[in-house]
């Protein structure tokens, strides 16, 4: 190998390898994880000012919307455990008690701040009845 | 007794169809073998006879859907009586079952049109052999996979109508026949390609002539990628156009490869070199095309956008496995003949900016590709959900593509092999100029954000490339004629159809970043509450809804606001953002109101439900800056591509010959 060709392949190697870890940093700070509320639960340290998409359903009798500062809160869960959001905006014309909703924010104290509401209407998925046990594995399927 | 139906027709056809291009591609290939003629015009003559078929099995299709016959399944479950027309017509491709008997059509017209127009010549039974070997594949999904002819014994009397979405914009109706042509134009160079490779002819034959056809596909996709994100401007609500989503992304990574393939073939053509790697770039565009479809259509990636995952999914999976070995299996085989032997002549020249400019698009299509995959990758590894955001594209790809124009504008001015010392610095120190008014400007203004300043001094930079080259040819011609400037550069644009249309292309590429750049970097958005009659102000404009409406019509409920809105006192426009509902969905859709002008748009898009009592409406009001200027760029790309494909008079007096001859030499083998 000539000392010329030596040098170009010193030289690719070098920007391969730092672009590999640019890659892999730009990767790694934006990958936003959908969860469900017990699975933040379980590790609430691992998500801390993370950007996460939560999934869940939304709270009977937990929906208050001020329609003059456009402040939107309720509750999510799933049935496991839940979480109050706060959403910046009006809600989305299909959002409803017992509705699968994502939302996409952060944490803040102990309330989950969102900037996107998604709202998940499948036709897979119907809430339980009263009383019965909401199928976590199920709700997680049909949300993401 | 069965009674004959249109779905029937519609099967019997597609089955033909299918059967026709299998027998095109076993005596093609067999022809093209044995060099015998008889076969190679038996399976010209099966191309043609399978366009044919399946333009019958389309026919049949439209028939089907316009006159609402719900005994096929797909009209049973896609269209709708109360539709407008038009909807009928383009639900044709609505749905998947449909648009995949659009592509395989649009396969056998380019496939037809070739076997007749093509120029004898060793590639083309090859060529025509694989492209009908693509046929098998696509007819295949159609008649066996996802047949849209399947006939239900008892028919609905109506059915649901098409993905409200689509509905909800006439774009919906270009969009997808633009990104199919695209895809299926750029299937030719990769045929001819392939059919240099098995004849063992690397050379430039196979580019030159499919170059039209490459142009073309690469037009058409970029052409659709920009109606698609003026649809998702129109229609979307968030006042963006481009999210970074899957469905987006996998039609944007076999653009970037056919644009590396076009600029890589300049160089195979000029210079003999960079063989394999233009090789490798359409065999790669060709495969990402598949590979795309499958992600999208299979449902292994979650998409905002509306797709179902079918059952196409393996299918087309096994297809992109098939042809990646193929294609690059191929290309292992004949590595002696297609490896370069020449090496670059020096660091600096034309060449190496090409190549340069390559491998930065490539790295870019990587990047994407990555960022589209990494979720699967994750979720196979810990079993996490995960996407990535719009910020991990942002941030990698932005520096590539400020130095992708950093090389657009420093390359055309290089020469071939090796740039002089004299030259080269005053040309450097043009464009430096440039780049230092433009970007001093930028900041005088009060710009500070990276990109977009970055983004202004590069277009200054670029502008200045495009007036030296323009410089250098004129001025020679100037000299030497006694015709006035505009007369010159009138005939130079005639002469030099090639050069002035890729000028005219960097041109719209300047544009069409600068409008990135300032409708991302410096746009405004906020969602306002305002009392119907009252005011509200949002950047420099008083916002007043004044009245409330409601629209009915067979196919849809519209229901909105009317909003003032005025400048300095005076009333500048009237817009009716509203929302929409179609037809049995109960999912309502909005449409938001634009006003365009040259320097920024407003944009309303309804956030709540106006009814006959509502006494507010909930406002999403987006001000973005420039952003029209990306759609008049991506309008003067598609004139720049039209202008380098019209033939110019040398090439259309060489043509004739061409055609004379091969009429010469057709007659002398029969005599």
């Amino acid at each position: 190998m000539s000392g010329r060709k030596l040098a170009y392949a010193v030289l690719g190697v070098a920007v391969l390898a730092v672009a590999g870890v640019m890659l892999y940093k730009a990767l790694n700070n934006s990958l936003v994880y959908f969860v469900l509320p017990n699975e933040y639960a379980k590790d609430p340290q691992g998500f801390a000012g993370r950007r996460i998409r939560l999934g869940g359903l939304v709270e009977p009798g937990t929906v208050a919307f001020d329609d003059n500062t456009l402040q939107l809160t309720f509750t999510i869960t799933d049935s496991i455990k839940s979480y109050p959001v706060a959403y910046k905006g009006a809600p989305p014309d299909l959002f409803k008690a017992d509705q699968g909703v994502v939302v996409e924010g952060r944490f803040r104290g102990g309330t989950f701040v969102g900037d996107q509401l998604l709202v998940k209407h499948s036709a897979d998925y119907h809430p339980p009845a009263p009383g019965q046990p909401i199928d976590v594995n199920m709700l997680k399927q049909t949300l993401q | 007794m069965v009674h004959l139906q249109l779905g029937h027709l519609g099967s019997a056809s597609v089955f033909l169809a299918f059967a026709l291009a299998l027998y095109a591609t076993v005596v093609g290939a067999l022809g093209a073998h044995r060099r015998d003629a008889r076969l190679q015009t038996s399976a010209r003559l099966a191309a043609v006879a399978t366009f044919l078929v399946v333009a019958t099995a389309i026919a049949v299709m439209e028939a089907a859907l316009v006159t609402n016959d719900f005994s096929v399944q797909y009209v049973a479950e896609h269209s709708r009586v109360a539709s407008p027309l038009w909807v009928k017509i383009v639900t044709l491709w609505a749905a998947l079952q449909g648009s995949i008997l659009l592509w395989g059509f649009l396969l056998t017209a380019y496939t037809a049109l070739l076997a007749f127009t093509a120029p004898l010549s060793p590639l083309r039974p090859w060529a025509l052999a694989i492209l009908s070997g693509v046929q098998v594949f696509f007819l295949g999904v159609v008649a066996f996979v996802a047949n849209p002819f399947h006939t239900l014994v008892n028919p609905p009397a109506d059915g649901p109508g098409p993905n409200a979405l689509l509905q909800n914009h006439w774009m919906m109706a270009v969009h997808p026949v633009l990104m199919y042509l695209g895809f299926v134009g750029l299937t030719v160079p990769f045929a001819y390609a392939m059919a240099a490779l098995i004849t063992r002819r690397p050379g430039s034959e196979w580019m030159v002539q499919t170059r039209r056809w490459a142009l073309t596909g690469w037009g058409f996709l970029g052409a659709a990628i920009v109606a698609g994100g003026w649809w998702s401007y129109e229609v979307l609500g968030w006042g963006g156009y481009w999210a970074w989503d899957p469905v987006e992304n996998v039609s944007f990574m076999p653009w970037l490869t056919a644009t590396a393939f076009i600029h890589g073939v300049q160089v195979q053509e000029r210079r003999r070199m960079l063989k394999s790697w233009n090789v490798m770039l359409i065999a790669l565009t060709f495969c990402l095309s598949i590979l795309g479809t499958f992600l999208t259509r299979s449902g292994v990636v979650s998409s905002v956008h509306a797709f179902g995952d079918g059952p196409v999914g393996p299918a087309f999976l096994g297809f992109f496995v098939l042809v990646t070995l193929f294609a690059f299996g191929l290309i292992a085989l004949r590595w002696d003949q297609v490896r370069d032997r020449a090496e670059l002549d020096a660091v600096v020249s034309r060449e190496s900016g090409y190549l340069a400019g390559n491998i930065l698009f490539l790295a870019i299509a990587f990047t994407v590709l990555l960022g589209t995959l990494f979720p699967l990758l994750v979720e196979a590894v810990s079993g996490q959900r995960v996407t990535v955001g719009p910020p991990f594209f942002d941030q990698v790809t932005l520096p590539l593509w400020m130095l992708v124009f950093l090389l657009m504008g420093i390359g055309p001015l290089l020469p071939w092999r090796k740039a002089e010392g004299a030259s080269l610095r005053r040309n450097v120190a043009w464009l430096a100029g440039g780049f230092v008014v433009a970007g001093g400007l930028a900041l005088a203004l009060g710009m500070r954000e990276v990109y977009p300043t970055l983004t202004v001094a590069l277009a200054g930079y670029n502008l200045v490339s495009l007036g030296l080259l323009l410089g250098q040819a004129l001025v020679p011609r100037l000299r030497l004629s006694k015709r006035g400037a505009w007369s010159v550069l009138w005939s130079y644009a005639h002469e030099s159809r090639r050069r002035v249309g890729s000028m005219i292309a960097h041109l719209a590429v300047i544009i069409v970043a600068v409008g990135i750049a300032f409708s991302s970097g410096y746009r405004v958005d906020q969602q306002v509450r305002i009392g119907f009659n009252q005011s509200a102000t949002f950047q420099g404009y008083t916002l007043t809804p004044v009245d409330r409406f409601m629209e009915r019509s067979a196919s849809r409920i519209s229901s909105g606001a009317v909003v003032d809105v005025s400048k300095n006192g005076r009333k500048v426009a009237t817009l009716r953002p509203r929302t929409n509902v179609f037809g049995s969905s109960r999912q309502p859709v909005s449409k938001p109101a634009v006003m365009y002008t040259f320097s920024h748009d407003l944009y309303l898009n309804l956030d709540n439900t106006i009814g006959p009592d509502t006494s507010y409406v909930v406002l999403r009001t987006v001000y973005s800056p420039l952003v029209s200027w990306i759609w008049f760029g991506g309008l003067l790309l598609a004139f720049g591509v039209v202008m380098s494909l019209l033939p110019s008079r040398r090439r259309l007096a060489e043509r004739r010959a061409e055609l004379a001859a091969e009429a010469g030499a057709e007659e002398r083998s029969r005599a």
